[in-house]
């Protein structure tokens, strides 16, 4: 890449940053977004358990807060812009669930203060009420504290989907790219990148975890980020239907939450022990695992080990002690001019339409010009999925493009079709592949799927198979060909 | 093609499928078709290019290819109608197939019989929740096995394998053989999971570790695997505190156990066995559903891939028979139990009135046991083991001394020599 310049330049490819990237191109505004990772999402905001609003943050809600009206605002956003983005949302309702009357003692309090700011959704459900919406529930729950508001959506495809639109609407997007250094002049920034050098007048800072590095960079204002790791374990979809709420309840130590929750695909997500971490630690351990599964239990005592498919850890974090948990950055530098800085923490998907519309007019206070770009086409469509398909459609579809006839993930069902058309928008590695159409996320885990999807990527990326990666930089999958070894090759 | 009239339909043509439909034609059904997702028939055999195949079958020590190849001629000559490139991926209770097909297109049909013959898949990481990072290098050992026989790769230089399944042990082996070092073969368990000629020939004549009550604790690398940490464990398989090794390695390859694949049969409303993780089935093959009928390792993870030959005629027989109504659909019998050191028992339930063959697995390895039938005490044997199916026949005359109306007999190892 030669040298860029642009007016804004985001950096983060997270929900927050292609939410703000979206934004300006309502705008007649050259921007321009670096990603470090090889695709969009792939920080905190693949890592968490796909909620819209959580309910815990709308019981936390407090007026003075920042954050609060951020994700406040944004609760009617959410809806239409997963409607525009063609991004699945759901509204599946929230119950926190509580076993002795001072479980319900503490609810009540929450209740009444999230009414204090005008939220009047919440209401208590009885035992037996309990029961009806959630079967599968324990024993000894004897109600719950009922929010029907609370959704679940899939930030990765969301985020995917932000980014998509934001490169339509005419913004300019650099994956593999990372801010290694900036310098500010008093006019533009000049940045250094793993690709080359960016000028660029204005900054947003949206680098997720790593938004402090980034601010350090410019000497920008001080963040002290600390990130809590959580854990979050997925279950396979012939239990899906074992709830159909997001259920959680008090935690019975501090940082170990319970929380059980449908995913938009039919699988359960449980989680999540949580506790301060090096930021640079995804590890999991076995004790987190074992947390876990005995606290969910707690709630929903038919969860087994035996249906668990897949578990990870991801971030959220608070900036520093004064700001506090409740907290969330998201403003111009007092000391570097046209530099902004961005970021939530937790729940960063749920705040981000809000703060992405928040970000441009701080942006504008900051001098930048805001001239309505006419062409800004708010929608997208999502790739195909074949199996979301009616029967009439998967006829129609195979009849017209015959790699639909080929199935390629058995568990997901999804066809040769799909992979190609994720790898034409944008899907260059086999985790790209998988959080476009899902194949490889099944009970198998690619076994089946991935040596036909590393093929199908080498071939549409004219690639040989060894370049295919996991998920970019050093994650080759075949680091050899047969008789290599015995050849005396060596690994590049 | 019309698909209108098919007597049986068989899905999956790996070993049990092929041999069901072989044998359903044989028996008289007219049209017969076998389903497989792959271009070929034959299934993962093709993968398998070691030999020891077909020993007990064929009476000859062929290779999978080879084993496979034996039955697809078979099968040509039968006149069994092969949709390759075609995949079911719905079946309704009332038998109609759903199916997406590169030459067909979206197809549906209902047959008079189904026979499920998926086979399994591999036990995954996540389905054993091994801590640690996501990095690229992990890989169950069939998926290695096809990358290294089919696609032409080797996914790495330095190889630590998890798990002694029969895969895993004859991957060390044929990584050995294309150069890469195998570091060790890490089993939680004090004794190989898989057969013991596997454990001799892929192993010990390798030099390869095996590294017995041991387990990977945690799996490092951010991009691609750089070393995994195992420790000892102890009789209770809880981790030993202070045996933790680091191994450097690219590579983890998982052979931790197969689950049979009953999507299908789940969504035909079969009923399934919770320990076998198969279709419960009496004694022709038939499984809860009315027409519906299953053979080899959608039932239960075998041994021996001429037990899935076998169990699976028995299928592919009573699929077409009911056709021609020499069987009632479901036969109520005596249901056979799990007792001391059994784990489970194929079929699940007898009709007590015909001569039958039982398929088991122990528990634990035990040394001079012998089985007993509710009252009938069949033969002595000198050892079992968990990795070896045990098959038991019994002839009418046992079976006539069950008393009338018997309707659940109990199956026990019982320790020889002693009360």
């Amino acid at each position: 890449m030669g040298q860029i310049d642009t007016e804004v330049l985001v950096i983060g490819g997270g929900v927050l940053g292609t939410a703000v990237a979206r934004e300006l191109s309502r705008y007649k505004v050259d921007t321009t977004l670096v990603e470090k990772e090889a695709d969009f999402g792939w920080g905190s905001t693949k890592a968490n358990m796909c909620l819209v609003c959580q309910g815990a943050d709308t019981l936390e809600f407090r007026r003075e807060y920042r954050r609060s009206k951020l994700v406040w605002e944004s609760m009617p956003l959410m809806e239409p812009l997963c409607q525009e983005l063609d991004v699945p949302f759901k509204r599946v309702g929230e119950l926190a669930v509580f076993f002795d009357n001072g479980g319900r003692a503490k609810f009540q309090k929450m209740k009444s203060r999230a009414e204090s700011m005008g939220m009047t959704t919440h209401q208590f459900v009885d035992r037996e009420t309990l029961r009806q919406m959630e079967p599968n529930i324990a024993r000894d729950a004897i109600g719950a504290l009922y929010d029907p508001n609370i959704a679940i959506t899939d930030p990765v495809r969301l985020t995917m989907a932000l980014a998509e639109n934001a490169k339509r609407n005419g913004v300019k997007l650099l994956t593999r790219t990372k801010v290694v250094d900036i310098s500010s002049g008093t006019e533009e920034f000049e940045v250094q990148t793993s690709q080359g050098a960016i000028r660029s007048r204005f900054i947003v800072n949206a680098a997720g975890l790593f938004v402090d590095k980034v601010a350090a960079m410019v000497n920008a204002d001080e963040f002290v980020v600390f990130p809590i790791k959580g854990y979050v374990v997925i279950l396979d979809k012939k239990v899906g239907d074992l709830v159909s709420h997001e259920i959680h309840a008090r935690p019975e130590a501090p940082g170990e939450n319970n929380i059980v929750t449908p995913s938009v695909y039919g699988n359960l997500f449980i989680g999540t022990p949580m506790k301060l971490a090096r930021r640079n630690d995804q590890s999991t351990t076995r004790q987190m695992a074992d947390t876990t599964l005995r606290n969910v239990r707690r709630l929903v005592p038919d969860i087994s080990e035996r249906d668990i498919i897949s578990s990870f850890a991801g971030f959220l974090m608070f900036r520093n002690w004064e700001l506090g948990w409740h907290e969330c950055v998201v403003s111009a530098s007092g000391n570097v001019p046209r530099f902004i800085s961005v970021s939530i923490g937790y729940p960063g998907v749920s705040a981000a339409p809000a703060t992405a519309k928040e970000v441009v007019k701080l942006l504008s206070q900051e001098g930048l010009k805001l001239e309505e770009n006419l062409k800004f086409n708010p929608y997208s469509k999502a790739i195909t999925h074949f199996s979301d398909l009616s029967e009439e459609e998967k006829r129609a579809l195979i009849a017209k493009d015959e790699r639909y006839r080929y199935a390629v993930c058995r568990c997901e069902t999804v066809t040769e079709g799909e992979v190609v058309e994720a790898i034409s928008r944008g899907a260059t590695t086999l985790d790209g592949v998988k959080f476009r159409t899902r194949a490889g996320m099944g009970r198998c885990q690619g076994g089946f799927c991935g040596p036909r999807i590393i093929s199908i990527l080498a071939r549409e990326l004219g690639i040989p198979e060894e370049q295919v990666t996991k998920k970019g930089g050093r994650s080759q999958l075949l680091l050899y060909k047969s008789k290599q070894l015995l050849e005396g090759v060596t690994c590049p | 093609m019309s698909l209108k009239n098919v007597d049986v339909a068989v899905i999956g043509s790996g070993p049990a499928g092929m041999a069901a439909a072989i044998k359903a034609k044989e028996t008289g059904a007219e049209n017969v078709v076998i389903m497989e997702r792959a271009e070929q028939l034959g299934g993962l055999l093709h993968q398998c290019i070691h030999n020891g195949f077909g020993l007990l079958y064929f009476k000859e020590d062929l290779t999978g290819p080879e084993y496979a190849h034996r039955f697809i001629e078979k099968l040509m000559d039968s006149g069994v109608k092969p949709l390759l490139e075609t995949m079911a991926i719905g079946i309704s209770p009332d038998r109609e197939i759903i199916a997406v097909s590169s030459r067909e297109g979206y197809i549906t049909f209902r047959p008079k019989s189904i026979v499920l013959a998926m086979g399994c898949r591999e036990r995954t990481r996540g389905a054993l929740n091994i801590p640690g990072t996501r990095p690229a290098g992990i890989f169950t050992a069939g998926t290695a096995q096809r990358l290294v026989n089919i696609d032409g790769f080797i996914p790495g230089k330095k190889v630590v394998i998890l798990g002694s399944g029969d895969i895993g042990m004859i991957m060390a082996r044929r990584l050995t053989l294309e150069g890469a070092k195998v570091e060790g073969v890490v089993e939680i368990l004090p004794y190989v999971g898989g057969l013991i000629r596997n454990q001799v020939q892929c192993l010990h004549d390798f030099n390869i570790p095996l590294l017995l009550e041991c387990t990977v604790t945690q799996i490092h690398g951010e991009e691609r695997v750089e070393a995994v940490t195992i420790a000892m464990v102890d009789t209770k398989r809880k981790l030993i505190a202070g045996t933790e090794k680091q191994i450097e390695c690219d590579t983890l390859l998982l052979s931790v156990g197969l689950i049979p694949e009953n999507e299908l049969s789940q969504m035909a409303g079969v009923k399934l066995d919770p320990i076998t993780g198969g279709p419960i089935v009496n004694e022709i093959r038939q499984t809860s559903v009315p027409g519906i009928f299953a053979g080899g390792n959608v039932v239960h993870v075998h041994d021996l891939v001429d037990n899935v030959s076998w169990e699976s005629e028995i299928a592919g027989q009573s699929a077409a028979e009911l056709i021609h109504g020499r069987r009632k659909s479901w036969e109520r019998g005596i249901t056979l139990k799990p007792g001391r050191n059994i784990k489970y028992i194929v079929p699940h339930t007898i009709s007590g009135k015909r001569e039958v063959t039982l398929y088991m697995r122990v528990n634990e390895p035990e040394e001079d046991v012998r089985l007993k039938v509710g009252t009938i005490v069949t033969k002595a044997l000198r050892a079992v083991k968990p990795a070896e199916m045990l098959k038991l026949e019994l002839s009418s005359a046992q079976l006539s001394k069950l008393g009338e109306g018997t309707t659940e007999i109990v199956i026990d190892c019982e320790k020889r020599g002693g009360r």
